[in-house]
């Protein structure tokens, strides 16, 4: 194993380290759980990424580690982001509060838009739940 | 001259270390999508640490394992996600 190949693994494993502590502060200490989601899924994966090209520049192209590497990059790139978004949605659906210094909620104007045009779809809640349980 | 599977263990302890860090999150979040968005996070660092290991240890039997985490955690994640919103059912 040459001197080179050492010396990248470590410098990318360091960025990926660097990118992971960042996220795990950002989750420790952000406001609400939407500031904290965002954490979790961009700089997460920001710091998973380096960690595995690390692995395959280290094992070889062909070696069974960087094969496994690259599909947990595959899966995480994929995966993270899909988990994100229904934990986002969820968490919304719920009611769950926004810190009180966000500016915005654009949800919210759209939905109090709508039940000012008398769209009845928003109108209320229960109806709304009906309408989710015949998709799956 | 660090050898490399040395380098390769330091950085899974690393990535645990993160993994760790999280956990004040996942005792004290105050809702429970804070508890989730914490242990989603725990097991993709858990997954990158077991990777790690195994490259360190020469043992590609825990590369599966790796891949099972991050895979489980997503359906782990959809899950609570949709007992959120839409509850039990």
């Amino acid at each position: 194993m040459s001197t080179v190949i050492v010396v990248v693994v470590a410098v990318l494993a360091l960025v990926g380290l660097v990118f992971s502590v960042s996220g795990a502060v950002g989750i420790l200490r952000m406001p609400d759980v939407y500031c904290r989601i965002q954490c979790s899924s961009k700089t997460i994966t920001m710091g998973a990424l380096p960690a595995l090209v690390a692995l395959v520049v280290g094992e070889g192209f062909e070696s069974a580690y960087a094969a496994r590497a690259l599909i947990v990059a595959a899966l995480l790139l994929t995966v993270n982001p899909a988990a994100s978004h229904a934990l986002a949605r969820a968490a919304y659906r719920a009611g769950v509060p926004m810190w009180d210094g966000a500016v915005r909620d654009d949800v919210k104007a759209m939905q109090a838009a709508e039940a000012e045009h008398g769209d009845p779809r928003h109108g209320d809640q229960p109806e709304d739940r009906r309408d989710g349980e015949h998709d799956d | 001259m660090i050898n490399i599977d040395q380098l390769y263990f330091a950085v899974a302890i690393a990535e645990a270390c993160v993994a760790l860090l999280l956990l004040p999150r996942i005792a004290r979040g105050p809702s429970v999508s804070d508890r989730i968005v914490a242990l989603n996070t725990v097991s993709t660092q858990a997954a990158l640490a077991v990777l790690f290991y195994a490259a360190g240890a020469d043992r590609a039997v825990y590369l599966d394992v790796a891949i099972w985490l991050v895979s489980f955690s997503y359906l782990g994640a959809i899950v609570w996600a949709r007992f959120l919103e839409r509850g039990l059912i």
